[in-house]
Formats: structure tokens, C-alpha cells, sequence
């Protein structure tokens, strides 16, 4: 088996990582162009060469308040034919996977568990491993699943 | 092995769907062995496809088809109906098997047999015995000159090659992707101002992409064709299941669209034509009592224009009945009877596309399925096009679908509000009116306002509060509207702060999350590189009810008024002045269009001037320097008392002022930019162009001119004076003002006699040497002359003083 690459994020203060095939790059924001009427996760669209990016805020899509600094770096990923930037407090490393992502007793918490395919040793330490299209899906997707099964 | 079934799938799929369209004209004719060869040969094909593959039972179905087909071919047997719905439903049967193979779904047992038998049943008393493969292989062995006709014309229709779709999208979008650097290099370009080592290579880049652009444009489109060839099958199959008769004329099936287009207008065209073979074309018999051919005629035609594909869908059934279309439309509270009794036939025929409408008795299982035609309207509107129907009583309806040929491509305005940018789709944009509150009479009735534009009360959005952002208080005051048409007729008008420039825009589709707030259609860089988000129009309206029934039709006969205008002043001559600069005037300025010599401009005195059939006109639009070219062409304008003429480089072509006009504040003599042809170009502001250069007529009519008699006077003097735009009068006619030409013996006498004489004179001598103090001209001394009817023309007042 290849060892898997991970990227090793801080999202909200926590240390996250993301399969390293599904980011295609990194880049410097510059200028975002806000989407008004648009979910406060949206930080807006920005221009990578002449495509269109949706960014994400990605403390805001986990659901979790607070006041954290923020990257002047994004990582750019792909999901169902979109691309997107992704916003988080920092962009640490590139490392390789320890081992397979596993459940811990008790669960991350129901705005984290959303968002997370588990917990996954690295090089750098545990990391919370990110579901893509959970974490896309937005805060809003938690709800409705939490108003489907009431 | 994957390859070649996809192969497969892809051949027997463009097969099936060349072969429906011959099958039925088969039907209609068969002894038409060229329709009975394309049909035997799909099945030939697809059973010997089949022997690679292993599917038992699409060869067995093949098979079968192919022998009862190749006794048609040999003879032994007549294609009846029962012969064509037999072969039909096996081929639809391969459709499905296939289907099943691309889906990998193992299709349901059983059936097969059936079919099979049906093709044996109706071969009727022939007993042979066609289930021997020898005959089948032997009809197979096509005369050697037929297979090589046969081969001639695959090779001829096989000048193509397929290609996955992804990339085709690929290239497309990697084309677009040029579009915008190249414009993002623009902008630095003109940054960095003029240099002409670079402007020269830019500009053939700039040429080379659109070429290339238009090229892979053209990549993505389909020919409607593919739309078209499986009409036939359709319109035959409904026709015999509604016990009609019905006739299909394509047209335009050479007309190319974009393929994404092509699907999304496949249904309401489907849904379209069932509705005329349902409800709009009559029973046989009916057709016969009304003395109309018993075979009803569906006509169905695609006819590109511009960017829009228009496709006519007309039958010459019993029409639409405005009537009934009324009543139900009273009844269901669309409208009221008072609104009804004002509006017109077309009118009303057009509220069959609103929500909720269908006047069928009898809800039959072909058109009613629940799905209205406004349904079909809802579908076209969302890529941009519309559909209109006309009728006439007895003899049919007309289906008039426009479509824009391309999606990803739009012409589009950029507009401003609270320091964001957003792009409006052009085809809304009516017209955009700037002016103060006051000016526009915006009036705030609760959470609504209102203005009023061209005497009527519009709606208006504040796209500031539409979005939640806070706009400026000076530009409350002074808001620029875009009024925007709705695709339903429904005009509103929307405030932004600014409106920054047109152009091409290339629209990248927005993630779902961002669609979800149904303000946006999609993003789009500008020139610098900056995203901005294109404003789904259609939606916002919708969003806040402007899309009501009752506006429309309150709307209605202003808007045609409207329309009417527009259409009487929506042409412009479009030509590119001496400044290189793309120029349109409106055509009802233009009297004509004159090729003067460079000879013939005088450029003396402060405005050069030109005389044109003896007028003296002022000139404008000539570069400063002197002219390379020995003739120019100009534009003859006229505001009915004032004619000037304006100096042109090249005239173009007289165009439609279809796109919005955009105000340039900023150039007082330009009314307004629009795009034309997909370029922009500068509309000439007439009122400031008149009150700039125009001049009262110097000449009210035609100077008039006595002359003196005989041979010479008439044959030769006559066409130079007329050249000169003078009347040749008898000395009768002659006004105190009329210029005389007499000879210089014949004035000495008059003048002696005392006789009286014109007013102003020029005399003629018959010799070169002119006389001491003598202000005689030489007769053959043609600047002279020429000279002297041009002063006396200029001063036609100091004659009647004197």
C-alpha cells in the first residue's frame, strides 16, 4: 500500500487534515468578491488564472463560533465538477498517514462528527480526517438531517 | 473489450435514430427500395455486431427483422402496415436491449418470441420457410455495384469522427480561459498605453482567438437534425394511435445549436407536437367536410438569425379557438371579462401559456399528462428563449420558438451598487434610463416603488435592497434603471448605482450553495480579472411577484406602443468614422449615401464643406490630415430642414439596434453605446450633432436660372447649370430672384433699350480674351462659370435686396 499523503490544517484551533489528492492547490486569496444573500459559510467567489472559486469558510461550514485568525493562504479543492478555496486559520504541512482513519470513544461532537470521515494518525500527530462533501454540504445540512429524524 | 461494446452501443444508438425517420417513409411509400435497403442494412448491421458480442437475443430479434426484410427485398413479400409496426417494434425492442447493455442491467426474459411471431403471422400465405439462415445469408450478398454505392455513401457521411463529449467541454472551456487572459492582457495593455511592437501581434492574436473560438463554438453544436430524425417515428406513432393522419415537413435540419440546447428543447418540442396532432389537427373526416386534404400537414422549421434559432412549428388543423381559450381563461380567474373584452386575439391566444391552463374536453393519454404548456414556456425561459403562437381559425396554429444559440457565452452589462459588481444578461436589458428621482418620478408605495417610464407606472427593484446591501444616499437620488423585459413581456425596472461597460461574457456555473439563494445564473470574470456574479434575472422578478398576470396585461398596450416605436427607430446605419472608431447613426437620418472626390471638399474656411447637386453642405468627420484617397465616402444626414454630411472611411451595413443602449455621459456627441454584431459601437447623438454642425438651408429650393435662347444655351450650357443645382425657368417663370444668363451683345442691347432685365445677370462672351472692364464670363470657361452660379447661389438674399 502507497502511504497516503495528507495536508495538515488548523480549522477553528483543531487540527484537521485533508486527503492530499483532493487538494489541487494552494493559493494566496486576494481579492474575494462577496456573494450577498449568500450563506455566511460563502465568503464569496475569487479568481484562480480565469477560473471561479466558491470560498469557504470552513469554520463557519463545520458550525463551530468563535473568532479565529485566518490564513492569507487557501486550499483549493474539487468536488462534483466545482471548485472551491477553502479558508482555515492556517495551512501547516504535508504529511503521510499513519495508519487508517478510525472512530475515537465518544465522537468528535455533532458539528465536528458531521464533517469527519474519523480520526487518523500522521507524522504530525492525531488529525481529524475531513469529509469533502460533508463539510461542503454546510452547516445547514446538519440541520435538516437533524429535522429529518425528528 | 470495454471499448469496443461502447462502440457498439454508440453505432446501433446513431443507427436506430438515422433509421426512424426511414422507416416511416417506408411506410408511406414501399416501394422505395432505398428506404427498405437503409432499414435492412441497421438490422444487418446489428445482427452481425452481435456475433462479437455474445447477446443471443438481439441477434435472434435482428434476425428475424432481416429475413422478413430481405423477402421484401427479393419479392416474395409486400410491406404492409402490419410488415412496418412488426419491424418497429422490434427495433424499438433493440433500443431498449440496448440501453440495458450500456446500463449493464440484464434485461427482463420473455417477449421476444411474441415478436418475432408477429413478423411470421403477417407474412401471411408465402410459406416459405424464411427461418433457414442460407436464404437470409444469401439476401445478405448485396450485388457487388449496390454494396459499392452502399460504401460510397457511408464513407461520404462517415467524414466525421466521435468524440468523447468531456473533451469537447475541455477544449471549450480551455478556449474560454483564452478569452479571459486575452482581455485581462487587454486591460494591462491599455494600461500601459500605446506600444506598437506589441498592439500589432495582439491584434492578430485577438483575431486568431475569435476565429478559434467561433471554430470550437461550432465543435459543441449539434445539427438540429439529430432533434428532427426522430420526429417522424413520433408524429406517425401518436398519429395512428389518435386515428389522424398527419403529414411531417422538416425544414432547417442543417441549422446547428449548441447539444446542451438541442436537449433542453427536446421535450417542449415533443410536447408541442403532440398538442397539434391532439387537440390542433382534425379526425380524416373532418378534415374532408371542411374540404382540407384529408392528410394533415405538420411543418416544422429551424431558420437561424443572429444568435437566436427560431423554430416554427405550424399544422394546419382547426386552429386555436379564441373563444374558448377566453372563457376558460374567465373561468379560472386568469383574467377578468372587462380585461377580456379589451385584449386582442393574440393576446389571448398567448394566455394558453399560463400556469395552469389547458382547454382539453377530454384529457386524453398523448397531450394530457399534467404537463401545460406552461410548462414548456417555464423550460425554454430558463435558457434564455421564449415562445409565442399565432393562429388562424380553420387553418392552423404557429408555434414560434426563439432560442439562443449558445449558453456559455453571453452578451451581457455590468453594473454597479454599494461597491459590488454584477453582470445582467443583455437580452433583458430594454434600455437604460438615467436621471434624477424626481425626473423619473420615483414614487415608494409601502416596501414597493414605482417609477414611470415612457407614461406608464413600472415596478421598481432596488437591486441595493434586493441583495442587503446599504447604497450610498446621492445614488437614491440619482439612480440609474435598467429596465428589464421579462421573457413573459413583464418589464421592471431595476436601480443600480452604475453601469459600467457590455461585452462577452464568458458565464462558469456557481456552486450549489451559492445557487441555492436564486439571485445568481452563474459567475464571469471581467477584463481585470475580477470575479462577478451574474444576476439570474428571470428569478429576482420572480422572487418578488413581479411575474404576475395581471401587470402583464395592464402592460400590454403600452408595451406594444412601445414596441412599435421601437421598431420604427431601432435601425441605424453602422460605419467606421476617420478615427477608426465604430459609429451607427440612426437610418432615418441618413438620406443617402455619397461618394464625393477629395477635389470637391473645400476645406478653406473654418468647416469644410462639400457641394453636393449644387448645395453647399458642411462637412464633419474628417481627419485633420490631408486624405489618402481621392474620393470619400459620406453620409448624407438630414433632420428635414438641416442636411449635413459626414466623412466616413467605411460604410458598413444598415443593422437593427437590437441591444441595450448604454448612455456615454461622458461624450456629448455620442448618444449612447450599444453592441452590434457582438461589437460595440458608438450611436451618433443627432440632437447635438444638428445643433452643433447643422446649418439652416441655405437653399430652401433650387436656385433658378433663365437662359439665353437657342441651340447652344440648350444643348450645352442647360446640363452644366442643372449639374450646378440650378432650375432652368423660362424668363415667365422666372421670380425677382432667378439668376439670368445672357449673352453680353444681347444684355448691351437690353440694357440700352431699357427692356427689363433679371435681377442678377451673368453675361457671356464668345471670346477667351475678356474685354477690358468687362465682368463677362468666357462661354467655354467652365470653372468661371461654375464659379460665378456658386456665388450667385450662396447669395440668393443680396439679389432679392438688390
Amino acid at each position: 500500500m502507497t502511504e497516503k499523503l495528507l495536508v495538515i490544517l488548523q480549522i477553528a484551533g483543531r487540527r484537521c487534515a485533508l486527503s492530499a489528492l483532493d487538494v489541487r492547490s494552494v493559493i494566496e486569496t486576494t481579492a474575494i468578491t462577496p456573494v450577498p444573500r449568500a450563506p455566511a459559510w460563502i465568503a464569496g467567489i475569487t479568481a484562480l488564472r480565469s477560473q471561479a472559486l466558491t470560498v469557504i469558510d470552513c469554520r463557519r461550514a463545520i458550525g463551530v463560533a468563535g473568532d479565529w485568525p485566518t490564513d492569507h493562504r487557501a486550499a483549493v479543492v474539487s468536488e462534483g465538477g466545482h471548485s472551491y478555496a477553502l479558508l482555515v486559520d492556517g495551512i501547516e504541512d504535508i504529511t503521510t498517514a499513519a495508519g487508517e482513519a478510525g472512530q475515537v470513544p465518544g465522537g468528535f461532537g455533532a458539528e465536528w462528527s458531521r464533517v469527519a470521515v474519523g480520526m487518523i494518525e500522521t507524522m504530525a500527530g492525531p488529525a481529524l480526517l475531513i469529509d469533502l462533501p460533508a463539510l461542503l454540504a454546510g452547516p445547514e445540512a446538519a440541520r435538516h438531517e437533524i429535522e429529518a429524524a425528528a | 473489450m470495454d471499448d469496443l461494446l461502447a462502440e457498439f452501443i454508440a453505432e446501433t444508438r446513431e443507427m436506430l435514430e438515422a433509421t426512424g425517420g426511414e422507416l416511416v417513409a417506408w411506410e408511406a411509400e414501399p416501394a422505395d427500395r432505398a428506404r427498405l435497403d437503409a432499414i435492412f442494412r441497421f438490422v444487418h448491421t446489428v445482427k452481425g455486431n452481435c456475433g462479437f458480442f455474445d447477446f443471443p437475443r438481439l441477434a435472434s430479434l435482428s434476425h428475424a427483422a432481416e429475413d422478413a426484410l430481405a423477402d421484401c427485398r427479393a419479392g416474395r413479400r409486400e410491406a404492409d402496415e402490419a410488415l412496418v409496426t412488426g419491424v418497429l417494434a422490434i427495433i424499438d425492442r433493440i433500443a431498449e436491449m440496448v440501453d440495458a447493455i450500456e446500463a449493464g442491467e440484464t434485461f427482463p426474459e420473455g417477449g421476444d418470441e411474441a415478436l418475432i411471431a408477429g413478423l411470421d403471422v403477417s407474412r401471411g400465405t408465402l410459406g416459405e420457410a424464411t427461418s433457414d439462415p442460407a436464404i437470409g445469408l444469401q439476401n445478405v450478398q448485396l450485388p457487388a455495384n449496390e454494396e459499392a454505392t452502399t460504401f460510397a455513401r457511408r464513407a461520404d457521411a462517415q467524414r466525421t469522427i466521435r468524440l468523447p463529449v468531456e473533451l469537447l467541454d475541455r477544449v471549450m472551456s480551455g478556449v474560454s480561459d483564452m478569452v479571459l487572459a486575452r482581455n485581462d492582457l487587454a486591460h494591462r495593455l491599455r494600461q500601459a498605453g500605446n506600444q506598437p511592437t506589441i498592439d500589432g501581434p495582439f491584434e492578430r492574436l485577438t483575431t486568431i482567438l475569435s476565429d478559434v473560438r467561433d471554430a470550437i463554438t461550432r465543435m459543441r453544436m449539434q445539427r438540429i437534425e439529430t432533434l428532427f430524425g426522430a420526429l417522424p417515428r413520433l408524429v406517425r406513432d401518436l398519429s395512428a394511435e389518435l386515428g389522424k393522419q398527419v403529414m411531417v415537413d422538416l425544414d432547417g435540419g442543417d441549422v446547428e445549436l449548441d447539444r446542451e440546447m438541442i436537449e433542453t428543447i427536446r421535450d417542449p418540442l415533443t410536447h408541442i407536437i403532440r398538442n397539434a396532432i391532439d387537440h390542433g389537427i382534425e379526425k380524416p373526416s373532418a378534415r374532408l367536410a371542411q374540404g382540407k386534404r384529408e392528410i394533415g400537414l405538420l411543418a416544422i422549421a429551424a431558420r437561424q438569425s443572429g444568435n437566436t434559432i427560431s423554430i416554427v412549428l405550424a399544422d394546419d388543423g382547426r386552429g386555436l379557438d379564441e373563444e374558448r381559450i377566453a372563457a376558460k381563461a374567465v373561468a379560472t380567474g386568469l383574467v377578468t371579462a372587462a380585461e377580456r373584452a379589451s385584449m386582442s386575439r393574440d393576446k389571448i391566444l398567448n394566455l394558453i401559456f399560463e400556469p395552469g391552463f389547458s382547454t382539453a374536453e377530454t384529457v386524453s393519454n398523448v397531450s394530457g399528462r399534467g404537463v401545460g404548456l406552461d410548462v414548456v414556456r417555464q423550460n425554454l425561459e430558463k435558457v434564455g428563449g421564449t415562445i409565442k403562437v399565432g393562429s388562424i381559425p380553420g387553418e392552423g396554429t404557429t408555434f414560434t420558438l426563439q432560442i439562443p444559440l449558445t449558453l456559455s457565452i453571453i452578451a451581457g452589462l455590468t453594473v454597479e451598487v454599494a461597491g459590488h459588481r454584477f453582470a445582467i444578461p443583455q437580452s433583458y436589458v430594454e434600455e437604460i434610463v438615467q436621471g434624477s428621482a424626481r425626473a423619473l418620478d420615483l414614487t415608494r408605495l409601502g416596501e414597493t416603488a414605482l417609477v414611470t417610464f415612457r407614461g406608464t407606472r413600472v415596478p421598481c427593484l432596488m437591486l441595493g435592497e434586493v441583495l442587503g446591501l446599504d447604497g450610498s444616499e446621492a445614488a437614491a437620488s440619482e439612480p440609474t434603471l435598467v429596465m428589464l423585459r421579462l421573457a413573459s413581456g413583464d418589464l421592471f425596472a431595476l436601480a443600480v448605482e452604475g453601469i459600467h461597460n457590455h461585452g462577452d461574457l464568458v458565464v462558469k456555473p456557481l456552486a450549489p450553495a451559492v445557487m441555492k439563494s436564486g439571485l445568481y445564473a452563474g459567475s464571469t470574470l471581467l477584463d481585470d480579472g475580477t470575479p462577478v456574479l451574474l444576476l439570474d434575472v428571470a428569478n429576482i422578478a420572480a422572487q418578488h411577484a413581479l411575474v404576475s398576470d395581471t401587470r402583464t396585461r395592464v402592460l400590454g398596450p403600452q408595451a406594444d406602443a412601445a414596441e412599435a416605436a421601437a421598431d420604427s427607430a431601432s435601425r441605424a446605419m453602422l460605419f467606421t468614422d476617420f478615427t477608426g472608431r465604430r459609429c451607427a447613426v440612426r437610418l432615418e437620418l441618413v438620406q443617402r449615401i455619397e461618394t464625393a472626390p477629395v477635389a470637391a471638399i473645400d476645406r478653406s474656411a473654418a468647416r469644410p464643406r462639400v457641394v453636393i447637386d449644387g448645395l453647399i453642405l458642411p462637412l464633419i468627420g474628417l481627419p485633420e490630415g490631408p486624405l489618402a484617397q481621392t474620393r470619400v465616402r459620406l453620409l448624407r444626414l438630414s433632420d428635414g430642414a438641416c442636411e449635413l454630411l459626414y466623412a466616413v472611411r467605411e460604410v458598413e451595413d444598415a443593422v437593427e439596434l437590437t441591444d441595450a443602449l448604454a448612455p456615454v455621459p461622458e461624450d456629448p456627441l455620442a448618444e449612447a453605446m450599444t453592441l452590434i454584431g457582438g461589437s460595440p459601437a458608438t450611436l451618433i447623438d443627432a440632437h447635438e450633432l444638428f445643433a452643433r454642425h447643422g446649418e439652416a438651408p441655405q437653399l430652401a429650393e433650387r436656385p433658378r436660372c433663365t437662359l439665353p435662347d437657342g441651340e447652344w444655351a440648350r444643348a450645352i450650357l442647360a446640363p452644366l447649370v442643372t449639374a450646378a443645382g440650378y432650375d432652368i425657368v423660362t424668363p415667365a417663370e422666372a421670380g425677382p430672384s432667378a439668376i439670368g444668363i445672357l449673352f453680353e451683345d444681347v444684355f448691351e442691347v437690353a440694357e440700352t433699350l431699357g427692356r427689363p432685365l433679371p435681377a442678377r445677370v451673368i453675361r457671356l462672351r464668345d471670346q477667351p480674351e475678356a474685354p477690358a472692364g468687362s465682368e463677362t464670363i468666357y462661354r467655354y470657361d467652365r470653372e468661371g462659370l461654375l464659379a460665378a452660379l456658386a456665388a450667385a447661389a450662396r447669395a440668393p438674399a443680396m439679389g432679392e435686396a438688390a
